[in-house]
């Protein structure tokens, strides 16, 4: 039985599960398997993960079930006692494993351990850019408004941590949920806030950016709706379970939700979106968005002079402040 | 005989209270030990009789509390001292705690006076082990129990369900509002939902059941038997629940229990009764609309007896660890 599984969801990764996979198997911490679970791919991503021959790698295949559906499956086929997340384009570092191994084995109480992230380009290059979260003494209210978890590919969990979040819908015949099925995004937010509201496993970073998130810039922000949606739709969810706590936070967290989906806009040079997106985050609760002023105004900022003079003048500015948007 | 002195200081008519009576009365209980029970002020425990052998609390930990909790160990220091834990839960701690290191600090802090900390089930003794709050040596569980031999005599409910009861605290702790969210997306005309309990959430549940005239108010059981004969189903959406004592009620009714997958509850499940693995207002509406119509007969019913005896073993195990313990030490030191 190795320690410690890590789950690859895969979905037409063809083009970049490669490097995910290579990343994985070059782990200081070698007593692990990998699970990637194929979701149904159309392209190539079966056989790339063949080529590799590696005893360490096992390959599950199942129709399309969304990232959340992969993961699953993922959890029900590992065997390691740690279980870790890596999505089929990003990295990990090589001592990433390791630290997370020694985080949970020396802290029997936590039950997901995750690290900072480093921004990666479609490249595989640093953008210069990362996510830092605060790493303890992590509330629920922490999860609900920063997510210090950050992204999908960053926490490793400890199995009964996933299992006390277990459950089984009525209309599901083969195996449990962790993650919410019916979430096709913030389903990673939805996972972790479950987890703080109705466990008491503690949730810890580790040092280090240990993760290499890929961020795909310049792409549609047409999803940007969407995924506003599904987060009020987890909000919709998990409210009755702790109504005072959402009372509390949710119009604070609304505005952070609006402000990131507003940089995202403004990333994707959409400054209807944006403005869109900025003025629903200061109408939402300007008391929160003053506790980071400068992001809070870089953004408006952004927003407001994308939409009055349009994409080109906004890169020029960017250009000449040497920094990307992201 | 030896004397056990059972400090509580909420006499209100709960669970407590009611567990203490059944160990002050049960016969089998009796004949290893005289239980005597002493109401002491809230924060204040005192008033131990001088001649007791053994002393258990029973009382709500706090900080306003330790101060107390420390003058009466001092006051007995050669007398073994038990806390039984009938609070705190790793629901509760989820939905309530702040400060995380503060609580466990307080409770690491109470029950480090005490020889023994009692869990009242194994869910709650697994989260206070696994968290380092109680020593793994020193930690029991004892499920609590009160007399159920007037429910062994109600009939089975015959036929499908449709009276649904819930039992318990209007108290936001117990998850009512969730459940009337629920049942008034089940659109059966058929089913009833009848609470039975006070408590300081009725207006609120009031307010949210208005309009559903299937959603009835009954007040306070004066007689528990009559609500579980009446009812079909019992549930309990329960946002923690230590222990649960309603479901072994229920069970020993020959009703079973849908409760959510929380604390002691998960202890009582294989007795036959349905979970809702997901706290959610979408979840509890499906299965509440999966089990209505279907037979409502609890297929293995448990006798009074069969849930009595892992309490009374339990306490004579107990008993026995720390009547000897002193023995023992000696002799390791000799």
């Amino acid at each position: 039985m190795p320690k410690a599984s890590i789950i690859v969801p895969a979905y037409n990764v063809a083009g970049t599960i490669r490097e995910t996979l290579q990343s994985l198997l070059a782990q200081s911490f070698s007593d692990l398997e990998i699970v990637v679970v194929d979701d149904g791919s159309t392209d190539r991503t079966v056989s790339v993960v063949r080529s590799f021959g590696d005893p360490r790698i096992r390959l599950v295949q199942q129709p399309n079930r969304g990232l959340a559906g992969a993961r699953n499956t993922g959890i029900n086929h590992a065997r390691g006692d740690y279980i870790g997340f890596c999505d089929s384009d990003d990295l990990w570092r090589a001592g990433k494993l390791a630290a997370h191994v020694a985080h949970l084995d020396r802290n029997p109480h936590v039950g997901l351990s995750f690290s900072g992230s480093e921004l990666i380009d479609t490249e595989s290059k640093g953008l210069g850019l990362a996510q830092r979260p605060r790493l303890r003494g992590i509330s629920a209210a922490d999860v609900f408004l920063y997510n210090p978890v950050g992204n999908g590919s960053s926490p490793v969990m400890r199995r009964a941590a996933l299992a006390a979040i277990s459950f089984r819908p009525a209309h599901e015949p083969l195996r449990d949920w962790y993650f919410d099925e019916r979430f096709r995004q913030s389903e990673d937010i939805e996972c972790w806030l479950r987890l703080a509201l109705t466990t008491d496993w503690v949730i810890e970073g580790v040092t280090g950016l240990l993760t290499r998130y890929r961020v795909v810039t310049g792409g549609l922000s047409a999803g940007t709706a969407r995924q506003y949606a599904s987060w009020e739709a987890l909000v919709e969810k998990l409210s009755p379970l702790a109504p005072d706590f959402f009372a509390r936070h949710a119009p604070a967290a609304r505005a952070f939700q609006h402000r990131y989906l507003a940089r995202r806009a403004v990333s994707s040079s959409d400054g209807e979106e944006a403005l869109h997106r900025i003025r629903a985050a200061w109408s939402s609760s300007p008391r929160a968005l003053l506790r980071t002023p400068l992001k809070s105004a870089t953004t408006t900022v952004a927003a407001l002079v994308l939409g009055a003079l349009g994409p080109d003048v906004l890169s020029v500015f960017a250009r000449a402040a040497g920094r990307r948007l992201a | 005989m030896l004397k056990i002195a059972h400090l509580i200081d909420d006499t209100t008519a709960g669970g407590v209270t009611r567990y203490l009576d059944f160990l002050r009365q049960d016969p089998r209980l009796g004949r290893q030990a005289d239980h005597q029970v002493i109401e002491v002020k809230r924060n204040r425990p005192g008033g131990v009789p001088a001649d007791a052998d053994i002393i258990v609390s029973h009382l709500a930990v706090s900080w306003a509390g330790l101060p107390g909790m420390i003058a009466l160990r001092a006051r007995h220091t050669g007398t073994p001292m038990v806390h039984v834990e009938h609070s705190y839960s790793e629901g509760f701690a989820a939905l309530n705690v702040t400060s995380r290191t503060r609580f466990q600090c307080l409770l690491r802090s109470t029950y480090s006076l005490f020889d023994r900390v009692v869990a009242v089930s194994d869910a709650q003794a697994g989260w206070l082990a696994r968290n380092g709050l109680a020593r793994v040596d020193t930690l029991d569980v004892i499920p609590p129990m009160v007399d159920l031999t007037a429910l062994e005599d109600i009939a089975a409910p015959e036929g499908p369900v449709r009276k649904i009861a819930a039992i318990g605290r209007l108290d936001r702790q117990k998850g009512f509002d969730m459940l009337i969210r629920a049942f008034r997306l089940v659109e059966d005309p058929d089913l009833t939902l009848t609470f039975f309990g006070e408590g300081d959430a009725r207006d609120e549940l009031l307010a949210l059941a208005e309009g559903d005239s299937r959603i009835r108010f009954a007040g306070f059981a004066v007689n528990p038997a009559a609500a579980y004969a009446g009812s079909d189903l019992v549930v309990m959406p329960s946002r923690w629940e230590p222990y649960g004592l309603v479901a072994a009620e229920a069970n020993v009714a020959g009703r079973r229990v849908l409760m959510s997958c929380v604390d002691g509850l998960q202890d009582q499940a294989p007795r036959g009764n349905p979970i809702v693995g997901e706290p959610t207002v979408a979840a509890w509406a499906d299965a509440l609309t999966r089990i209505a119509g279907r037979p409502a007969a609890l297929a293995q019913r448990p006798t009074a007896a069969s849930l009595r005896n892992e309490t009374i073993t339990g306490w004579e195990r107990l008993l026995d660890v720390l009547t000897n313990q002193p023995a023992e030490a000696t002799a390791q030191t000799a």
